[in-house]
């Protein structure tokens, strides 16, 4: 059957929408204001005993040997499990590419800090914690490879024996002529940055309570999960268990961007109910767990780029070396954020040719996991970044060689030489929206004035493509093949007209259970407050993946939207009957079925799903007696990737144009944001409040990658980030006012126009204000190259330029 | 195991008395023996505020104080905030569904009872006074700004007349 | 992250307090005084700190208070430092030690953190720190022997130690108010404002005919102990607090100083640039606000 999901919200079946495209309040509010929401904490299962682990102090060591007696008889203890159950009965997880995971403990070997190597569960996590003291561990210490240039040097120690050395990845991808463009070229700009380790940190941890029915060999696990059935699936492989027998329940949870979801947690805690005879065990991760070795540090890079120019500032090729540190393995699936920068890899711009010649290794530090962006963010920081020099080489305003190079309107959809399509955009509109708003030519007085005093005042304009509505086929270089990410509702009504729709992903802060209703009450033309958000479990929910690769606004519009349909189509047929006329001649609006044109000449859609439910006698011959639908969206047109890993994967292409201006403390180095405007194109939006929130968080986000957020490591290994005096997310203090301006230009090929927004603007926040920060320090000659931009790396350079 | 010892308090409004190890901290003692799990933990080292709760009249981090210690003190918490009888809202908490001050909401109860501090002592605070009072409180998901004006919304409503005077007597 | 075992007590007086700290040392027993728990608590969670025995301070009404006493503002112990931040007393009387007490975390922290607990504590990051030494204070301890007074130079030892006992408590800290005509300026670099500042230095100064005199300058944050800068005070004494001058006395102090900490957020070389920056600074302020 094939159904069209409108195009357009003028598209949707009545007259006028009272919510889609308005500022509505959230569904989601009242409970989690109040505090009645069950994050995954305030779960108690009857008789749950609790977990703790024993984590690594070693960057890399052999496990000798182990002493766990005195724990196992420590009143309270229920149940202690080391690398040998584990080896026993669970596999390490699958990986991409193949080969580079690690068992949930340790097996034989730690490879970082902070790796769990003994697991207890007791009475209370107290009593496990005071167990963990009672475990001896011997460990025989093994030389470390700490950075990746390290690891790739020749002998370095391996982590994974197994393999032929630390590098996990290592290609060159070639589109286009790229030598030949550069041969060309009038000017070539190179440069070397760095982007250290941040991550995710959401407010709450990951959390899950397991528990593995050792009659019926199943298992279930409650927990904070963005991604349930991808979870559940992962699961089943490590612990040998069937697909079918691991239901995962996902519980509203306080954000995740990108991380939650502790695959090595989930297992942990199972196998420990599995060892305590299938008592319900909860593991809390708390956060120096969290920062030592969760889901959530991303994005440790060195990259060697440059621009190939043409004399008038046309660029015309574009190369990145990247060298890129995923940790001990491939475990969280860190790998995929040096795919993902294919999707958009030229940015905003049109750039014949481009090389990306990728170098992905492993090192002793923490595994790397996804973090909202998943990879373009420094990315976009290099191309932006080397926009800026290319501007100064050829005395052009960093806003003009923007303006030179945009994809123009008239070309979209347009493919880029990395193979993904554009939907639509109007960069230059975006760009004079923003250097408007901002007053572009009075910051540019303001500042020649405050250098004339001696001030650090610098500006940054940045333009960027954020890529939106991902498709596993953007990670065929790491690995994964697959066209088609499912996501699933099911969308029914009662015999009271009141509706239903049921998903598979739960709360986690964008507000999609609101989206849903407001879709469903503009579809059928009700009231939203009769339309109730539910959650499914994995063993029940419909296909899904979840919020990811800013897809789940779009994917959950495209699915709901597609289940509307069907039942209007039912409702019709089934009117149809019960009116004597042709279902053509009907139409849905104000929670009506009419006949077009006929006042009066109605039934409430109470009235048909209660025929459906209640008179089979009345109905259409043959139809089933169900006022509900399920509909599964996945992206359109996504093809197969070819050898230079080319394919339509994202389907969205939003974008922004940023305008910053930062004054640096020439006596601190610190960095303070004086303006901050936004300009934003993300097509349709359907909740403008929610949308505009995305924004500011990814905004915040941002500013913590530019300026605050680090995870440090020493020369040996070590982490020096183990509580939130280290890792500085940033307050409220730290978050300037924006100036906003708003761009829509819908996509021709989603559900209502809408684009991928919500990772955002962490795509292009720490590109802009590393921009402006070197525009400050142009007149001393002095350049950031490293984030975070932190008040002792500036005040080095400052050092230096005297 | 250390002796327990015995915490009697009162949390919005309603005595409660538990036997409880010295080592308890407090916020595991509202959340796993009083079953008040509206107040959340973000870090349990006394930075991101996730935690706040009113001892008496004053915000504080749950985390960084024991069980023990709160014996014959009282207490608020976010689930003190609605209204028992009608069920309706805070004042604090209608206003940051109005200007949409949360995303994951996992912050929000902290950010809640910081504010009632804030706007009981001060029912007019400047810009600079909310950054002041909610600097002690992260939030990863909503950039502040929300937050900001959630807070001045709530402030505004309290100078119209709305009550947000602790909904229990001590 | 949850604290290993130990014992509480929650004496209702200070003789008491002193008696059972006194028949725990007896026992071989390692207690530790708890007040507001702002630094403690996290050492406990954290297991970095795993006495035998807490005594809680928290009944003892009697170690909470502010009193002017003259020319000298006396603070018990047990003082919330959000209560010394809204006391009109030190806001007007000494406004270093209020514009100190308001650089100490947030108000959250400062709801339940004592005045007596951060001097206690001795933590090199601490203002209270840095106002004692420039001010001059004086602390008062209490123990199994009676009282003694122990003033600022000689308080603090090193590194999260400070000259009590562990069978002693502090009980009060003593402060001058400040002196009619002097300029006073306190100042730091944190990260994000609350943190833990990087460094931070305090000032105190007359102006006599257009120039420097009685010049204090202490700085925190930098080495184990707050610090008095007698180079950069010699220096600028007698000099007018210009620009240029001041600079150099915040490189002659920054240079005098003992090899800095180091840490993630600044290395030692930064922060000695910091006190270079904030010396300077201060002995501005200072002086602007001298008459
Ligand atoms: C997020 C955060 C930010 C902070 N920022 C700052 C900051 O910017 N600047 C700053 O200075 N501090 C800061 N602190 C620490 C805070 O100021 C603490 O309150 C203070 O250091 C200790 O005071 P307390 O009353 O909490 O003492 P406690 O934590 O109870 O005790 C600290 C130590 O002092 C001992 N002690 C306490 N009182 C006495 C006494 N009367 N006699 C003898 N020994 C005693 C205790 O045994 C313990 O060893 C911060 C804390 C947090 C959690
Ligand atoms: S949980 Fe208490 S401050 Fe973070
Ligand atoms: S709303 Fe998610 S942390 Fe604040």
């Amino acid at each position: 059957m094939s159904i069209e999901i409108p195009g357009l919200p003028e598209d949707m079946p009545g007259a006028e929408l009272k919510y889609v495209g308005k500022d509505v309040k959230r569904i989601e509010d009242p409970g989690l204001v109040a505090g009645t929401v069950e994050f995954i904490d305030n779960l108690d299962l009857p008789n749950m005993a609790h977990c703790a682990m024993l984590r690594s102090p070693h960057p890399h060591a052999r496990i000798t040997g182990y002493d766990t007696s005195a724990a196992e008889a420590l009143p309270g203890v229920v149940a202690v499990i080391t690398g040998e159950d584990v080896k026993r009965w669970a596999n390490p997880v699958t990986t991409a590419p193949e080969g580079w995971g690690s068992y949930c403990l340790a097996v034989d070997k730690v490879r970082f800090v902070g790796e769990p190597v003994v697991a207890v569960a007791a009475e209370s996590r107290y009593i496990a914690e005071d167990a963990l003291e009672l475990v001896n561990v011997e460990y025989e210490l093994l030389p470390v490879a700490a950075t990746a240039e390290e690891a790739i040097k020749e002998g370095a120690p391996r982590l994974f024996e197994e393999n032929e050395s630390n590098v996990i990845l290592s290609k060159t991808y070639d589109w286009g002529d790229v030598d030949q463009v550069f041969a060309d070229a009038d000017h070539v700009v190179s440069e070397t940055f760095f982007w250290n380790r941040v991550g995710a940190n959401p407010m709450e941890t990951f959390g899950c309570v397991s528990t593995w029915d050792t009659v019926n060999n199943s298992l279930t696990i409650h927990g904070s999960f963005q991604t349930p059935g991808f979870m559940a699936l992962g699961r089943a492989f490590s612990l040998n268990l069937p697909t079918n027998k691991v239901k995962v329940v996902s519980h509203p949870h306080g954000g995740s961007f990108g991380g939650k979801g502790g695959p090595r947690g989930s297992e942990i805690s199972s196998l420990l109910s599995r060892k305590a005879g299938g008592r319900a065990v909860k593991y809390i991760e708390d956060r120096v767990e969290y920062l030592l070795a969760g889901a959530g540090q991303s994005w440790d890079r060195y990259y060697d780029a440059s621009l190939a120019l043409k004399a008038d500032g046309t660029v015309t090729g574009f190369k990145v070396k990247l060298l890129d540190d995923q940790g001990a393995g491939a475990e969280g699936y860190g790998t995929i954020s040096i795919a993902k920068p294919i999707a958009a890899f030229t940015g905003c711009y049109r750039i014949e040719a481009a090389r990306y010649d990728l170098n992905v290794v492993a090192t002793n530090r923490a595994p790397t996991y996804p973090y909202r962006g998943y990879g373009p963010p420094p990315h976009n920081y290099v191309l932006e970044s080397l926009m800026d020099i290319a501007a100064q080489k050829l005395g052009l305003d960093v806003a003009e060689i923007r303006r030179r190079n945009y994809i123009p309107p008239e070309a979209f959809p347009y493919t880029i030489p990395s193979g993904n399509e554009y939907d639509s955009g109007q960069y230059e509109v975006t760009l004079d929206a923003a250097l408007e708003l901002a007053d572009y030519e009075a910051l540019r007085e303001e500042q020649a004035r405050a250098r004339e005093e001696g001030r650090l005042l610098g500006i940054g304009v940045c333009s960027v493509v954020e890529p939106g509505v991902f498709d596993w086929n953007a990670y065929t270089t790491v690995g994964i093949q697959g066209v088609g990410v499912p996501e699933g509702a099911k969308v029914s009504v009662d015999i009271m007209g009141q509706i239903t729709v049921t998903v598979g992903f739960s709360l986690e802060g964008q507000g999609q259970y609101t989206l849903a209703a407001q879709l469903v009450a503009d579809f059928f033309g009700v009231d939203m407050a009769g339309v109730r958000v539910a959650y499914a479990a994995t063993d029940v929910a419909p296909p899904h993946f979840g919020p990811g690769g800013s897809r789940l606004g779009v994917s959950i519009t495209g699915a709901v939207l597609g289940a509307c349909r069907k039942i209007e189509e039912k409702f019709k047929l089934v009117t149809a009957r019960l009116m004597q006329c042709e279902p053509a001649a009907l139409e849905l609006a104000d929670g009506f079925v009419r006949i077009k044109g006929v006042p009066g000449a109605e039934m409430h859609i109470a009235q048909v799903a209660g025929t459906m439910l209640a008179r089979s006698d009345l109905l259409p011959p043959g139809m089933e007696q169900s006022p509900e639908a399920t509909y599964v969206w996945t992206a359109p047109g996504r093809t197969e990737p070819d050898e230079q890993g080319r394919c339509k994967s994202y389907l969205t292409a939003a974008n922004a144009c940023h305008v910053v201006m930062v004054e640096i403390d020439p006596g601190t180095g610190r960095t303070d944001i004086l303006k901050y405007c936004v300009a934003d194109d993300c097509g349709t939006r359907l909740n403008p409040a929610t949308v505009e929130g995305q924004l500011m968080g990814g905004i915040a986000q941002g500013i913590g990658a530019a300026l605050f957020e680090e995870y440090v490591y020493t020369d040996d290994g070590q982490p020096k980030v183990s509580t939130f005096a280290e890792y500085l997310v940033p307050t409220i203090h730290e978050v300037p006012k924006t100036d906003k301006a708003v761009i829509v230009t819908p996509s021709p090929f989603t559900p209502l126009g809408a684009k991928g927004c919500g990772e955002g603007a962490i795509h292009t926040t720490p590109a802009v204000i590393m921009c402006a920060i070197n525009d400050a320090l142009l007149p001393l000659g002095v350049q950031a190259r490293a984030t975070p931009a932190s008040p002792n790396r500036v005040w080095d350079l400052l050092q230096q330029a005297k | 195991m250390t002796t327990k010892q015995t915490v009697k308090v009162t949390v919005n409004g309603i005595a409660y008395e538990r036997q409880v190890e010295p080592r308890l901290t407090l916020v595991d003692f509202l959340r796993h023996e009083l079953h008040l799990g509206g107040t959340h933990v973000g870090c349990e080292h006394g930075v991101c505020g996730t935690c706040n709760i009113l001892v008496d009249g004053k915000a504080v981090r749950s985390c960084l104080m024991l069980a023990v210690q709160v014996d014959g003190e009282s207490l608020t918490t976010v689930e003190g905030l609605r209204n028992r009888d009608t069920g309706d809202l805070h004042p604090i908490q209608q206003a940051f569904v109005d200007e949409h001050g949360l995303q994951c909401g996992f912050c929000t109860p902290g950010f809640l009872m910081t504010t009632l501090e804030l706007l009981r002592d001060n029912p007019n605070p400047s810009e600079a006074d909310i950054k002041d009072a909610l600097g002690g409180n992260l939030c990863r998901c909503t950039g502040y700004e929300a937050i900001m004006k959630s807070v001045r919304l709530a402030a505004k409503r309290v100078q119209e007349g709305q009550d947000i005077g602790l909904t229990h007597t001590d | 992250m949850k604290p290993a075992p130990f014992d509480y007590y929650s004496p209702d007086t200070l003789e008491e307090a002193v008696a059972l700290l006194a028949k725990l040392e007896n026992e071989d027993l390692d207690a530790k005084i708890l007040a507001g728990g702002q630094s403690l608590m996290p050492m406990l969670s954290l297991r970095l700190a795993r006495p035998d025995a807490l005594v809680d301070l928290r009944k003892i009404g009697a170690l909470d208070y502010i009193r002017e006493d003259g020319d000298t503002i006396a603070i018990g112990a047990m003082t919330s430092k959000s209560a010394a931040e809204d006391s009109d007393v030190i806001r007007t009387r000494q406004p270093l030690f209020h514009e100190a007490t308001l650089l100490v975390g947030h108000r959250q922290i400062r709801n339940r953190g004592t005045v007596g607990g951060s001097f206690a504590h001795a933590e090199p990051t601490a203002e209270y720190g840095a106002a004692a030494m420039v001010l001059g204070m004086d602390m008062k301890v209490v123990g199994p022997n009676g009282e003694r007074i122990v003033p600022a130079k000689d308080f603090y030892v090193t590194y999260l130690t400070a000259d009590i006992d562990s069978t002693e408590i502090l009980t009060e800290v003593r402060l001058p108010v400040l002196k009619k005509g002097t300029g006073w300026s306190f100042q730091e670099m944190s990260r994000r404002q609350g943190d833990h500042a990087l460094a931070g230095a305090a000032v105190t100064l007359r102006l006599v005919g257009g120039v420097c005199k009685d010049v204090c300058i202490a700085v925190f944050g930098v080495n184990a102990s707050p610090t008095r800068l007698a180079e950069a005070e010699a220096f600028i004494t007698g000099k007018a607090a210009t620009e240029d001058n001041a600079r150099e006395a915040g490189r002659v102090g920054a240079d005098g100083l003992e090899e800095p900490m180091s840490d993630v957020h600044a290395t030692a070389q930064y922060r000695r640039g910091l006190i270079a920056t904030l010396v300077a600074r201060c002995l501005v302020e200072a002086a602007s606000r001298a008459s």
